[in-house]
């Protein structure tokens, strides 16, 4: 008996083997068109200008960048449009070496002159640009054309980041025509790339539609005939679409909850895989520095002491997440502070009566019959119930919300003029691995979603340091005095924790790669549908 | 307190009189309620469903166990003892949340309806008297406006207002004017033309004495049905305008918005839409029922009296 179970076990052990070695040795089959959903209309379309998911999903397969992480094993940066790339011995000047016989897909040549216009508009100090220049502008001194297909980027020093973020979906390569054509990207009719697939309609709060680019630079790709995103706005939309069969994947923000996969999993059953993933995202409640009430610091130190991370995350993601922490460990390891040492800090600590207990006695200090303030929030993913559990928590101390709902696009708006008082709950997903990026983006005055227009020459000058050194150790001890200053101080922004969620892939999607972050996994370049 | 209320009423009266007269006044009252039970039992019960929709609003501070935005409780609670409607999707408690809504809910309804059928009421009232090409004028402004379907015209006017208690009363109440304005129009025309105007011109009063003296207040009837009609038009209105995310703010607690919140958790935690949506179901029945029954006993050729 026992010896027949051994037996069937290892029979079926071999059979599994031989199936999966089937399936990494299965003959890509081309066409089809990949049905999935982007959670709001992206508004505005210039990749370089703007910072939401949204927008990079409608265009991630249209544009190619420099180099790219690895369609094959994203843990790795591959070349792209460059085909190689040299770095000189100090560091400081890297030089790309582009393919050959590129073109755009409008049918024009592709050449240095492209790179050189788009790093050039990224780095003009006078062009907002929240993600490509927010990361590249405090690294990079100058971009020459050596040639026609010949780049060098001078540095200002030498960056352990450059190569991350010159990779990053955000510093797609743009056409110097279409530039001085349209005098920016914002159009539908401006997407023209050279990537994997040409922009073909987009019908706003609708969908988005690629189609095959037949003549792109990989001879034999792109396998699927193109990839449509509808446009589903609310998680019980997206949820039905995923139970219905209507969109084949979820990797995206927002991600489900782990009661919403576990419905797509009775739903879909074996037809599904479904996993658990973080997001390489960051939730945060932001305030405005310069205006009232917090331009008081007394004022953001009692939110920073208030809000509940725990019972956020518990709360809003079932619990999927790291509350509090400004680096996670599960993607920055041991850059991230321990978190026996966050979850001790006043603010992070439970049980929360003692913090706020004194966050109380600073509303009232400044203002002894409590504070009425407005809280911004965007109508999108989870944020409507996120911010509801933030003012509920303020109110504890005094602090009475009323929410002010933003559709997608408008709340960026918004929120990127600083024409806010306090934002009650917002993302934002980083751009590449490397732990300098939280607080290159949210943190250091003038960064790109340093939307409360807050500025700590401390930080800065932590940051910047944190950039340009090049022992790991070192670096390491500067990004923990960073987020113990960070998490103790009076910020903008008050880190409620790293996000996690579940996404699911039908089975017929094969070769679907997940990247470090949510950005560079989207361009469906390698892709293909099994019957 | 009834010799305490006599005496204050008395004053310089016969104060010892006065105490039998509010006892006999009072149980008129009671008689014509109590007739009107009789020959409107359906209309009596509406009335015991806005009375107690009343009391929630008034006394929601004594009645609800928390506070409406008090999320400090575990989430997806089923209704048990502690919570009898269960927790919402964030822990808050959504019996209190309900009663709180009956508040919210009766303010925008009131609040709107009277501004909405006043303005359409005057409106009305005043450009049937006066006739002419203003009249002609002001009714296709009416006709433009009750061409419009009410939830595009809602929801666009919430879009270019934005979400506030306040701007959902205003929404409303252009919403409900031209109705009244044009059912009152019909009313006045038909005053205009009776004997005691036309006595009271010929006696020389002016327009706006006879407006306000005999048009307005025999179009009262009128009024009133309109007025009860509509503030359960104007509560479905409103929680439809929650329910599609441009009513009130997402936290205050609106009975629309509960339910856009439980079909989240239609599956799981289905308590969340049973309640607020049996408030909105019950509301709206007692208020038509007893609309219904104020119609029926203010239209002379229905009446049978309640004396």
């Amino acid at each position: 008996m026992r010896k027949s179970v051994v037996l069937t076990l290892t029979l079926a052990l071999l059979l599994g083997l031989s199936a999966s070695g089937a399936a990494a040795q299965e003959k890509p089959r081309y066409g089809g068109v990949l049905n999935w959903y982007v959670y709001a209309d992206p508004g505005r379309l210039d990749i370089h200008a703007e910072s939401p998911l949204s927008v990079q999903q409608a265009l991630a397969g249209v544009y190619s960048s420099l180099l790219h992480y690895d369609p094959d094993d994203p843990t790795k940066i591959t070349g792209d449009l460059a085909e190689r790339w040299t770095v000189s011995p100090d560091g400081k000047a890297y030089t790309f070496h582009l393919r050959k016989g590129v073109k755009w897909h409008d049918g024009q040549p592709f050449s240095a002159a492209d790179v050189k216009a788009t790093f050039d508009r990224v780095l003009n100090p006078n062009f907002q640009s929240p993600r490509c220049g927010s990361m590249l502008k405090p690294l990079v001194a100058s971009v020459e054309m050596l040639d026609p297909h010949t780049v060098q980027f001078q540095l200002k020093f030498p960056a352990a980041p450059f190569v991350s973020s010159v990779a990053s979906a955000w510093c797609r390569v743009a056409a110097k025509h279409i530039l001085e054509k349209y005098g920016d990207l914002t159009r539908p009719e401006a997407q023209i790339g050279t990537g994997p697939f040409k922009f073909k309609r987009y019908e706003r709060d609708s969908v988005i539609e690629w189609e095959k680019n037949k003549d792109y630079f990989i001879p034999g790709l792109p396998y699927l005939d193109g990839v449509k995103q509808f446009v589903l706005k609310g998680v019980p939309t997206q949820v039905a679409a995923a139970k219905a069969g209507r969109i084949v994947l979820w990797d995206t923000w927002p991600p489900m909850k782990k009661t919403e996969a576990d419905e797509v999993k009775r739903a879909r059953g074996e037809e599904v895989e479904i996993y658990q993933s973080p997001l390489n995202t960051i939730m945060l409640v932001y305030m405005h520095t310069q205006k009232p009430p917090f331009n008081n610091p007394d004022l953001r130190k009692a939110v920073n002491l208030a809000i509940d991370r725990q019972e956020l995350v518990a709360k809003t993601l079932e619990g999927a997440g790291v509350p509090c922490a400004m680096l996670d460990p599960k993607l920055v390891g041991d850059f991230a502070l321990p978190l026996e040492e966050v979850n001790k800090l006043p603010g992070c600590r439970q049980p929360k009566d003692q913090d706020i207990a004194e966050a109380k006695r600073l509303v009232e200090k400044h203002y002894p019959n409590g504070v009425d303030v407005e809280a911004a929030v965007r109508s999108v993913g989870g944020y409507i119930d996120r911010a509801q559990l933030v003012l509920a928590q303020l109110r504890k101390i005094g602090i009475r919300g009323t929410l002010k709902t933003y559709e997608s696009a408008a709340g960026f708006a918004v929120y990127g003029k600083g024409d806010f008082i306090f934002i009650a709950i917002q993302d934002r997903a980083m751009v590449t691995g490397d732990p300098s990026d939280v607080f290159g983006l949210i943190y250091t005055t003038g960064s790109g979603s340093n939307w409360g227009r807050w500025s700590d020459p401390k930080v800065d000058e932590l940051a910047d340091r944190g950039l340009k050194e090049q022992n790991r150790e070192k670096r390491r001890q500067i990004y923990h005095e960073l987020q113990r200053h960070l998490l103790t101080q009076d910020t903008t922004a008050v880190s409620v924790g790293w996000i996690e969620g579940w996404f699911f892939r039908d089975k017929r999607v094969r070769n679907y790669k997940v990247s470090p972050t949510i950005y560079d996994h989207n361009t469906f370049m390698k892709v293909w549908l099994a019957q | 307190m009834a010799n305490r209320a006599g005496l204050a009423i008395g004053m310089g009266r016969d104060a010892r009189a006065e105490p039998a007269r509010v006892a006999s006044s009072a149980r008129g009252v009671l008689h014509v309620l109590g007739r009107f039970a009789v020959r409107q039992p359906l209309g009596a019960i509406g009335g015991l469903i806005v009375l107690v929709l009343i009391v929630a609003a008034i006394f929601a501070p004594l009645l609800a166990p928390y506070g409406a935005k008090d999320a400090t409780f575990a989430q997806y609670l089923p209704p048990s003892a502690e919570f009898p409607m269960g927790t919402d999707q964030i822990g808050r408690d959504i019996l209190s949340r309900v009663v709180w809504g009956a508040r919210l809910s009766l303010y925008v309804g009131l609040v709107s309806v009277a501004f909405g059928i006043t303005l359409g009421a005057l409106w009305g009232i005043i450009t049937a008297y006066f006739g002419g090409l203003a009249d002609s004028a002001s009714q296709r402004v009416v006709d433009v406006l009750m061409a419009l379907p009410p939830i595009v015209l809602a929801l666009s006017l919430m879009a270019a207002l934005g979400q506030s208690v306040n701007n959902v009363i205003m929404a409303l109440a252009i919403l409900l004017t031209p109705t009244a304005a044009r059912t009152l129009r019909s009313v006045a025309l038909s005053i205009k033309e009776s004997p005691y105007v036309e006595a009271a011109r010929a006696a020389g009063c002016s327009h706006w004495r006879i407006i306000f003296l005999h048009v307005l207040p025999n179009s009262f009837a009128t009024y009133i049905v309109l007025f009860t009609v509509n503030i359960s038009y104007a509560i479905v209105v409103e929680a439809a305008l929650s329910f599609l995310g441009l009513g009130v703010p997402p936290d205050e607690p609106s009975w629309g918005g509960m339910l856009t919140a439980g079909t989240q958790a239609m599956e799981t935690a289905p308590w969340m839409i049973w309640f607020p949506g049996l408030a909105i179901s019950l509301t709206v029945f007692g208020l038509n029922l007893l609309g219904d029954a104020i119609r029926d006993v203010t239209d002379p050729r229905l009446r049978g009296g309640l004396g």
